[in-house]
């Protein structure tokens, strides 16, 4: 009766859920691979070696002082909103995350305006009180300014999910043991929470690093403006490959640090045992304090910057005709790209049980500045095209659809794979029992519980592609524009009036999305 | 006599290079509920997961009526077995309604056949009122009948259920357990349940099997497992089992607490298993001292002391005073002599009265 033909081998089987995975995971190491590759075995490069250590100076002092500044910011907000009752703490509990709602372009142009050497704010300084202000936007303190008002929501919400996920047991023990409520903070708040404040810090420095549109109008030359200048004034991939390449080598660096921090807040939160925290009420003015230092970084972050664009916007006549256009497309892409990032993601996240490689490799693409992604891209393009000429538009709009997976691909998968953990082990081996094949079970119980995670997953990809430019800069289709890059034409041409147009577009069209993303985060948990 | 409808022949499997499950073989037959008893961590789940085809084997055989399934070279897939499986947790869909859980398996069937079926299983399980209900929405009982209504839509050859009344409280437990069973002899399925209560199992079971370090080490009627333990080890898992030192003479095992027969043993060292039911108040018993009496509610747990050899024992009606010298007897049927020269073969290898049993 052994008749053993129509068993399959029992270990080797192919398993198709791991495939997708391995093809997702794959597909956003290409680019990578690209830049690496062009960037070694590159023929001549026209940069000196000098140039490159002198942009990669540059960025690391940008990325040491934004981490700084956003560190302590965004702990100082976070520990107020956790530990203390003060007028608008509600409501400031999610507010405080919307500054993600603006691209950091959009700040510097605000920015820049505002203090400008001839602009009215300092020529009434100086005619009123006598004085000037001893610094400009443009250079390396006001990118610092800048890109800290733009990225401290990160370690904000980082830090924030740290205070609450610690044990309240824990603070008490350090007030029994004589701590203030300050001293509490620094010396076991703090301390405890220091792999979040790692993981958020490392978040808000690698969108430091990626960041192109700010700093060049800001006039400060990082190694991402030379990945963009490289290839738009010498058009020499292999010089962009090698501004790309120490990004990349930092990119897997702080990915690493978030990971790793990640590992540890969730291992604290693993021994927490959660009670509603003893919140200390400030009255009188530290209440002031608190309400006020949060209210100073919504404005820094978001109330200023695009009041002062939209105030300036509402003087222009705006080229209406060409914004419907740019904000076609950019609503376009940011539907494609989110609809092709949430499959690959799904499709990481329902084979990564059975892979876990293939997440780590996409990671590493959310940790690289979309320049690089592009560079990484322009290879194959160019095979492309010489294999297809005629097809430039399509081909163009798939790669740049592809760049912002492979990008965004790992931002996508977390909120999937939150979701999936509702799925247990055995409700997968009870759908195998129940006549579902590995890829059917997937589809069929798995699919339709992370629905809701999937949709959160395609808002986020959305918000980054409305904001991305770098990529979009190198990678669009010649007079594609989006919102994005025609902000960064005008803002090129000093049309500052008129670049606040589409920036403040930006704003608009994402803010929905971002007040919907940033109440869920802040009401997941109780406690406030 | 019919074929099993799940066979399991000298199965193994190896994590590592240890045996997770060694050497197992068992039948499962239809109408006939065996239960898996053994400690945790001794393989049962491991040996359950081989059965369903959620992990390859590593020797042996698995058949399921007649078809060979597993061998260390070839699997048949979960989802091509009929194997149903009920897991500890009930593992029901939470995106899914009570219908649509307990028809998730019939997926080849038209809608209206597929809508009947289920609405017999609701019937037959007591669900009708909870068909629209989301699985979080039950309780422990309800949603136990839903995962063991889902497994049978497909009418499988085998049901097997892991652990299935563990995660129920306890004044439900019992209450539950019958009209489980009740529903699972109607349905008159092959039935493997895993537990590790003891209790639980001879009360279920109409074969027992005892499993530990991986190995199977007895199959039989719960009586035959209980009174006639293969080794001590086996008797152990079934309950408590003082162990007594013992010589055998001329067929009868001497005791510090009396003389109990051995026919057939060979004269020599010998263990005694005594269960703590063995133990009696006899006036022609051995002579021991009371030395502590514990109340356990509907039994006292007396401790006697006899040629320096502890034993405890369970006793009703009013206990004697501590203290008191008394004679005692063991009773022959619930004693078990284990002579010292067949240790070996009595730990390890299994004594199969599970043919004739069934046979019955």
């Amino acid at each position: 009766m052994a008749i053993t033909a129509h068993l399959g081998a029992p270990r080797r089987r192919i398993s198709v859920p791991a495939a997708l995975a391995a093809f997702a995971g794959l597909a956003a190491m290409l680019p990578l691979a690209g830049v690496a590759a062009a960037a070694l075995f590159g023929d001549t490069a026209d940069i000196a070696a000098r140039d490159v250590a002198r942009y990669a100076a540059t960025s690391a002092w940008l990325a040491l002082l934004v981490g700084i500044v956003t560190a302590i910011l965004g702990s100082l907000a976070a520990w107020l909103i956790v530990m203390c009752r003060f007028p608008g703490r509600n409501m400031f509990a999610w507010a405080l995350a919307l500054p993600l709602a603006a691209p950091a372009f959009a700040l510097a142009y605000a920015y820049a305006d505002m203090f400008d050497v001839a602009g009215p704010l300092r020529i009434w300084m100086r005619a009123s009180l006598g004085f000037d202000l001893p610094f400009g936007m443009r250079g390396l303190g006001g990118a610092v300014f800048v890109l800290s008002c733009a990225f401290y929501p990160y370690v904000y919400l980082a830090m924030r999910a740290a205070f609450l996920n610690q044990s309240v047991n824990v603070l008490e023990a350090a007030r029994t043991l004589g701590c203030s409520g300050w001293r509490a903070f620094g010396r076991v708040a703090l301390p405890m929470a220091r792999p979040a404040l790692a993981a958020g810090v490392a978040l808000a420095v690698m969108e430091t690093l990626a960041d192109y549109g700010a700093v060049q109008f800001l006039s400060v030359q990082t190694l991402t403006t030379g990945v963009v200048r490289a290839w738009s004034v010498y058009g020499s991939t292999v010089s962009a490959a090698r501004f790309a390449l120490p990004l990349l080598a930092t990119a897997a660096l702080l990915l690493w640090i978030e990971r790793r921090g990640r590992k540890g807040s969730t291992h604290e939160a693993g021994n927490a045992r959660w009670r509603a925290l003893g919140l200390k009420t400030l009255s009188g003015v530290p209440a002031w304090l608190a309400t006020g230092f949060c209210l100073l970084l919504l404005t820094a972050g978001l109330l200023l910057p695009v009041g002062w664009l939209l105030a300036h916007a509402l003087d222009t006549r705006p080229d209406w005709p060409r914004l419907l256009r740019a904000s076609t497309h950019s609503l376009g892409l940011g539907t494609a790209g989110a609809f092709v990032t949430v499959t690959l993601a799904a499709m990481l996240a329902l084979g990564g049980r059975r892979l876990p490689m293939a997440a780590r490799l996409a990671s590493l693409g959310y940790a690289t500045p979309g320049a690089v992604m592009a560079i990484g891209l322009l290879a194959p393009a160019g095979v492309i095209w010489n294999l297809m000429p005629g097809s430039g538009y399509g081909v163009a709009i798939a790669l740049l659809i592809y760049a912002y997976a492979a990008r965004l691909m790992a931002a996508a998968l977390e909120p999937i794979d939150a979701g999936l953990t509702r799925v247990t082990p055995s409700m997968i081996h009870a759908a195998r029992s129940l006549g579902r094949s590995e890829i059917g079970g997937a589809l069929a119980v798995e699919l339709p519980i992370v629905r809701g995670a999937m949709l959160t997953a395609g808002l986020i990809v959305f918000i980054d592609v409305l904001k991305e430019l770098p990529a979009t800069l190198i990678l669009r289709p010649f007079n594609f524009d989006t919102l994005a890059v025609t902000a960064n034409n005008y803002a090129l041409d000093e049309r500052l009036e008129q670049a606040g147009v589409p920036s403040v577009m930006i704003v608009l069209l994402v803010l929905p999305a971002v007040i919907w993303l940033t109440r869920k985060i802040a009401l997941s948990r109780p406690g406030f | 006599m019919s074929p099993p409808a799940l066979s399991v022949r000298e199965v193994s499997r190896f994590y590592g290079g240890r045996a997770a499950v060694a050497d197992a073989s068992l039948d499962l037959r239809a109408g006939r509920i065996t239960c898996l008893l053994g400690p945790s961590g001794c393989g049962k789940s491991t040996l359950l997961r081989l059965m369903a085809g959620l992990e390859p084997i590593d020797a042996g055989e698995i058949a399921i009526d007649g078809k060979v399934v597993s061998t260390p070279t070839g699997i048949v897939p979960p989802e091509d077995r009929g194997i149903g499986l009920v897991f500890q947790d009930f593992a029901l869909f939470p995106h899914l309604n009570v219908t649509d859980n307990i028809g998730f398996g019939l997926k080849a069937v038209s809608a209206e056949s597929r809508r009947q079926q289920v609405a017999a299983l609701l019937t037959r399980f007591q669900l009708e009122h909870l068909a629209g209900s989301w699985p979080h929405m039950l309780s422990g009982g309800e949603q136990q009948r839903v995962a063991i209504a889902r497994a049978l839509a497909r009418a499988p050859a085998a049901l097997l259920l892991d652990e299935p009344f563990s995660g129920l409280d306890g004044h439900l437990r019992s209450a539950v357990r019958q009209s489980v069973l009740a529903d699972l002899r109607a349905a008159a399925a092959a039935v493997l349940i895993v537990t590790h209560d003891p209790e639980e199992a001879m009360l279920i079971a109409d074969d027992l099997l005892l499993m530990a370090q991986g190995r199977i080490l007895q199959a039989g009627s719960p009586e035959d497992c209980y009174l006639r333990p293969a080794s001590i080890a086996a008797a152990r898992l079934l309950g408590e089992a003082s162990v007594l030192p013992a010589r055998i003479e001329g067929g009868a095992a001497h005791t510090p607490f009396g003389i109990v027969p051995a026919r057939g043993l060979p004269d020599g060292q010998a263990s005694a298993m005594v269960r703590p039911e063995a133990v009696r108040i006899a006036e022609n018993g051995a002579s021991a001292m009371v030395c502590d009496v514990r109340f356990g509610g509907a039994f006292h747990l007396v401790t006697f002391l006899s040629e320096g050899t502890a034993l405890t024992a369970r006793t009703t009606g009013s206990p004697p005073p501590t203290g008191a010298l008394v004679k005692v007897a063991l009773d022959p049927a619930r004693t078990v002599i284990y002579a010292d020269a067949l240790a070996g073969r009595q730990s390890h290898e299994p004594i199969r009265h599970f043919e004739s049993e069934s046979q019955a």
